[in-house]
């Protein structure tokens, strides 16, 4: 009888051994965009209009029944349409004024206009230096390069941000963008901020400082960088990175020299005060450890209340984690994670 | 006299031992009995363990060699089509700074392909078997460094020259961007073809392979286990006459695991066999058609470009009807080819704006995002197209997963059972030999 239920058991064991591989799970499916449907419009800030591009390109591939359109007009512009009331949101590289705050939350009725950061562009210094794998510049030697007062990349002022470094006497060529764009702005502001005395041309859209090669677009800078022995240039991030471009590592407040990376460009913004609502103000001279001080936080700004469906279903997934991946491809930094946190509970809480 | 005393001794031995094989005693009967059966048995683990092994072995190779390498040759195909259409985008596009956004994208993505292709191209090296397809690869490897220096000569010439009107092209930019995708159409592509051909072969033998494994372990596995049903079966039958004992719990059990055994190694075979052949029908080769289809559809739509960059030059418009027409993959799939036929009519829109000479508005519909834009719409064709690819890869995927678990525990399983049945046997007869001492 013992002898008997082995067998019955060997038998078991052998069939639910051999076919154990019979049921297997479904696969899990991917976690989706939540849709609204309709048709809304945004306009300004053109610093942000590639990777709101990239999110409106994405969001209606997987809500077929939205349609979004995002006018790249200019910050000032998106500004004044939103405050007029057209548009539904309004892309912005500043806050709004203190005088258009009121207008704005007249605008929106019930509940006030806020801001929500949403793209994070650092800005990089490219170079193209016989010898130079590693260049360290603080903001006052980056000042004077682009003023013309440092003409040499030998020059004491460079050496003396590099100890150690072999440098060449190659003439310095600086090259800047003969139109104007937010990231002369940016670059320049930071300069105006962080360089004092050494930088007397404010900060502007329109390069100011005499000299220099100045170059159509961040493409323009990148080819012209590219191709120019003893070259440096400001431009997006994106072009560094696509051109192969060596880029400069930036003194920021702390006195280190930073290398920018996406988490070294979150440091400065993790580390700005948020004023009112989610206005941040960024520090360029920041003291934060480890952090890269030459970056833009452009916002969306849209009304507390009455914001349609569409437009909080939109934010809800650039404010997402796969939303700011999807920026991050194009050379933006993603958001850091606790002020994405809270962005997205904000776009959670509009109504 | 001592002579004549060995002989009939020697006789009597002989007499003995033929009288005890022919006419053998019912010990020495039972003993042979008991070591026929043994030996019966440890053929059949014998041949139950290398036929079982070699499957897995087999299944191995389909799903971690033959399958992975026509994946990645088809990837390299696809990678390679993509990088020609960005670059036809970068050079359309230029530094208009409208359009810069529609740029970096093209140049990120061409880069990313370029990347994917080098992985491709590394990772067939390092997989292939043979000179043939080492030689091939050399030669993609080589080629695609000429391609690469004619698409930054391309892209360079454009930078340097001073501003053209939209879509029209310095001529020294068009001559490389010719060359460039002359390259990628000449000798790549067809290259990444012939190298996917290849891997597809070995693929098919990986199948033939296993298929014939499978049909003589059957054959064998059916005709041992058999076998030694029998000779397990007469023997209780001999035993039942022999010794007035109608039933022999060690020797029916010792039956029973063998028969377990036997129909369980079959089943696993058939099963697993049945599996990945469907994986291979219903997964596989949809997967190599459809991934095929749409690296050719990536390649038509950048035709809508080179039309553009090539001041119209009917070629490409032909080509991208040729190609177009190609997409039969697509077909069983209703949304990814309605989305292509709306991809296909902005193609035509555009076409018939720039042979109205509106190059301006051809080259904004092309890079729009907005629906019913080009650049949108292919979007929208892609995603599905892309989900309804990965779909069939993660398909097969799971067949290959199931198909290997259902082999699982195989290298011991006959050892297992053909070992109880060899305990089992002499235990069975071990008190009928008691009897005779």
């Amino acid at each position: 009888m013992k002898l008997r239920h082995i067998g019955l058991v060997a038998v078991l064991a052998l069939v639910a051994g051999g076919l154990a591989g019979c049921q297997a799970n479904p696969p899990v499916a991917a976690a989706a965009i939540s849709c609204a449907a309709g048709s809304v419009q945004g306009q300004g800030s053109s610093a942000q209009t590639n990777a709101v591009n990239a999110w409106i390109r994405n969001y209606q591939v997987s809500c077929p029944d939205a349609t979004i359109e995002y006018d790249s007009t200019g910050s000032g512009a998106g500004l004044r349409a939103f405050i007029a009331g057209t548009g539904d949101f309004a892309g912005s590289d500043s806050p709004l004024a203190p005088a258009d705050q009121p207008r704005a939350d007249a605008r929106c009725g019930t509940g006030p206009a806020i801001h929500l950061p949403m793209v994070v562009g650092p800005i990089a210094l490219a170079y193209n230096v016989a010898g130079l794998g590693d260049l360290r510049l603080r903001p006052a030697t980056l000042a004077k390069i682009f003023a013309g007062t440092v003409t040499r990349w030998n020059d004491p002022t460079i050496a003396a941000d590099n100890p150690g470094a072999v440098l060449p006497s190659t003439p310095i060529r600086t090259v800047h963008r003969s139109d104007s764009s937010g990231t002369t702005d940016n670059f320049t502001s930071f300069l105006a901020a962080t360089a004092g005395g050494d930088w007397a041309f404010g900060g502007a859209s329109t390069w100011a400082a005499p000299g220099g090669s100045a170059q159509r677009g961040s493409n323009g800078i990148a080819a012209t960088v590219a191709r120019s022995d003893g070259a440096i240039g400001y431009l997006e991030a994106s072009y560094a990175r696509f051109h192969n471009l060596a880029t400069a590592r930036i003194g920021n407040g702390a006195g280190e020299f930073v290398a920018l990376t996406d988490e070294a460009a979150g440091r400065t913004v993790a580390g700005a005060k948020s004023a009112g609502d989610l206005r941040l103000e960024i520090d360029y001279g920041t003291t934060a450890a480890g952090a890269y001080p030459i970056v833009l936080v452009t916002y969306e700004v849209v009304c507390q209340t009455g914001t349609p469906e569409l437009v909080k279903s939109f934010l809800t997934y650039t404010a997402s984690p796969a939303g700011q991946a999807a920026s991050t491809r194009l050379g933006y930094a993603p958001l850091p994670e606790q002020l994405r946190g809270r962005v997205a509970a904000a776009v959670t809480a509009l109504g | 006299m001592a002579y004549g005393g060995v002989v009939p001794a020697v006789i009597e031995a002989t007499r003995n031992l033929t009288r005890s094989v022919v006419q053998p005693e019912t010990p020495v009967r039972l003993r042979l009995w008991a070591f026929l059966v043994v030996c019966a048995a440890a053929a059949l683990l014998a041949v139950t363990s290398l036929v079982m092994s070699r499957v897995q072995d087999q299944v191995r190779i389909i799903g971690g060699e033959a399958a992975p390498q026509a994946a990645t040759a088809s990837d390299l195909y696809f990678a390679l089509s993509d990088m020609d259409a960005q670059v036809a985008r970068m050079v359309l596009i230029d530094d208009a700074e409208a359009l810069s956004g529609s740029r970096i994208d093209a140049l990120g993505t061409y880069q990313e392909r370029s990347q994917q292709a080098n992985e491709d191209l590394q990772r067939s090296l390092s997989t292939a078997t043979g000179a043939a397809d080492r030689a091939l690869i050399l030669a993609l490897l080589d080629d695609l460094a000429v391609y690469r220096q004619w698409v930054w000569q391309a892209l360079a010439a454009e930078t340097q020259a001073p501003p053209q009107p939209p879509g029209k092209l310095p001529p020294d930019a068009l001559g490389y961007y010719t060359q460039a995708t002359n390259v990628l159409h000449l000798d790549l592509l067809p290259a990444a073809a012939r190298l996917r051909d290849a891997s597809e072969a070995r693929l098919d033998r990986a199948y033939a392979d296993k298929r014939v494994t499978e049909t003589v372990g059957l054959g064998l596995a059916g005709l041992l286990g058999g076998g030694l049903v029998v000779l397990l079966i007469i023997l209780q039958v001999w035993l039942a006459r022999r010794f007035r004992r109608i039933f022999n719990p060690a020797l029916s059990a010792a039956t029973v695991v063998t028969l377990a055994l036997v129909l369980a190694a079959s089943a696993v075979l058939v099963v697993q066999g049945q599996r990945l052949a469907a994986a291979r029908s219903d997964s596989f080769a949809p997967y190599l058609a459809l991934s095929q289809a749409r690296a050719v559809s990536y390649d038509a739509a950048a035709d809508t470009s080179r039309y553009l960059i090539s001041a119209n030059l009917p070629y490409y418009k032909e080509d991208f009807g040729r190609k177009s027409d190609s997409l039969a993959a697509f077909n069983a799939f209703p949304e990814v080819r309605d989305r292509w036929a709306t991809y296909r009519r902005d193609h035509e829109r555009i076409v018939a704006l720039a042979d109205a000479g509106k190059a301006g508005a051809a080259i904004d519909t092309l890079t729009g995002i907005r629906r019913g834009d080009a650049a949108f719409d292919f979007f929208y064709f892609d995603a599905a197209a892309g989900e309804v690819t990965a779909a069939r890869k993660q398909d097969f995927d799971v067949s290959l997963r199931e198909a290997e678990r259902l082999l699982t525990g195989w290298e011991v399983i006959p050892l297992l059972a053909i070992g109880l049945v060899i305990l089992l046997v002499p235990l069975g007869v071990r008190k009928r030999l008691a009897e005779y001492r």
